[in-house]
């Protein structure tokens, strides 16, 4: 795809606004802004397609998106709404550092605005071993461990409290909550 | 222990070049533990990151009061303690030495004074870990997903209380 001239100081504009970004040197945003891509979705529209290959990290400049996963019965359960203008908003970021598919949907619920960061563009700046993608890695990593351990903690908790009230079934549930526990 | 040790062998460090690996290596400190031995205590300290290039270790966690559950037991080349480097420096699970265990201790604190300035190699090491958490909280999501599904199916008769904590478990969702 061609370059438009003006699309890369939109993208930087973009990352410069975007809280998660914080964190860059004005030099670092630039490298992100020069690989990334403004993408637009209308409402309805899949940002990322729970069970494909994982893929792009997305930061939402504008507009909501809903995220839900397939059980197996059938049907969604919508798991979050996420609305650019309160904080959260940055979405694939699990795809993007790792190796399996995306374990969610997420779909615009209205028009949305977004910055880009494909996959390969990331990959490719790891084996330059750019800098900027090794400090978003970093910040991955860290949002990714507290979410680790809540839920670990969440776990425990759930699994102290059905004890205590003599749950019979606790021990499957308990087998398969502590499958990968996080040192 | 003798010599420098070998980075190279270990996955964690191998984005590393030789400078960053010189680097890296003046932090660490060679770690012998025996069989059986405490590596971590659970709810002690972590405020070593410990990279293991021999020997097995086992993680336990009393998660009800008075009864070790066995979590997982990990193999060489790993790395323990990145939660506590990432998190909190306090160990939420006991990690004990299985066999005679050959490490190489990191202290937290320089190697956060190193992530702090940008150090290229302390940044590469973080990003293998990222990878590796990024892996784990996969299979914690499906892990949790068919939790979940499996309670849709019995019917909350028997779990009121399940919905409360399907709630919290999805609020840390990640995709």
């Amino acid at each position: 795809m061609g370059k438009i001239p003006g699309a890369v100081v939109i993208v930087e504009e973009g990352l410069h606004g975007v809280r998660f970004f914080e964190f860059l040197t004005e030099e670092e945003r630039e490298e992100f802004a020069e690989d990334s891509e403004s993408a637009t979705f209308e409402a309805g529209d899949k940002i990322i397609e729970e069970g494909a290959e994982p893929g792009n990290l997305f930061v939402l400049t504008s507009g909501s998106v809903e995220v839900s996963k397939k059980i197996s019965g059938g049907g969604d359960l919508l798991l979050a709404r996420i609305d650019a203008a309160e904080g959260r908003t940055v979405v694939g970021e699990r795809g993007l550092l790792g190796e399996s598919g995306a374990s969610a949907t997420v779909r615009a619920a209205d028009p949305v605005e977004a910055i880009k960061i494909p996959r390969e563009t990331f990959r490719r700046m790891v084996s330059e071993g750019r800098p900027a993608a090794f400090k978003l890695s970093y910040r991955i990593a860290r949002t990714l461990a507290r979410r680790l351990t809540r839920l670990d903690e969440e776990v425990v908790e759930a699994i102290r409290e059905l004890e205590s009230r003599g749950e019979t079934d606790l021990e499957a549930f308990r087998d398969k909550l502590i499958t990968d526990w996080a040192i | 222990m003798q010599g420098m040790p070998s980075l190279r062998d270990v996955p964690f460090f191998r984005h590393l070049n030789d400078d960053e690996r010189e680097e890296l290596e003046e932090l660490l400190e060679p770690a012998a533990f025996e069989a059986g031995e405490t590596i971590f205590e659970e709810g002690g300290p972590e405020d070593r990151l410990y990279v293991i290039t021999l020997g097995t270790v086992e993680v336990h966690k009393a998660v009800i009061a008075g009864r070790r559950q066995h979590l997982a037991t990990v193999e060489a080349p790993t790395i323990v303690g990145e939660m506590g480097l990432l998190t909190e420096p306090r160990a939420t699970a006991s990690v004990q030495a299985r066999t005679p265990v050959e490490a190489y201790g990191i202290d937290r604190d320089r190697f956060l004074e190193m992530l702090d300035a940008d150090a290229p190699a302390a940044c590469k090491v973080v990003y293998e870990i990222g990878r590796t958490l990024a892996g784990r909280m996969a299979r914690t999501d499906e892990s949790i997903a068919g939790i979940i599904a499996q309670l849709e199916r019995a019917g909350a008769d028997d779990f009121t209380d399940f919905e409360i904590f399907q709630d919290r478990l999805i609020r840390e969702w990640s995709f």
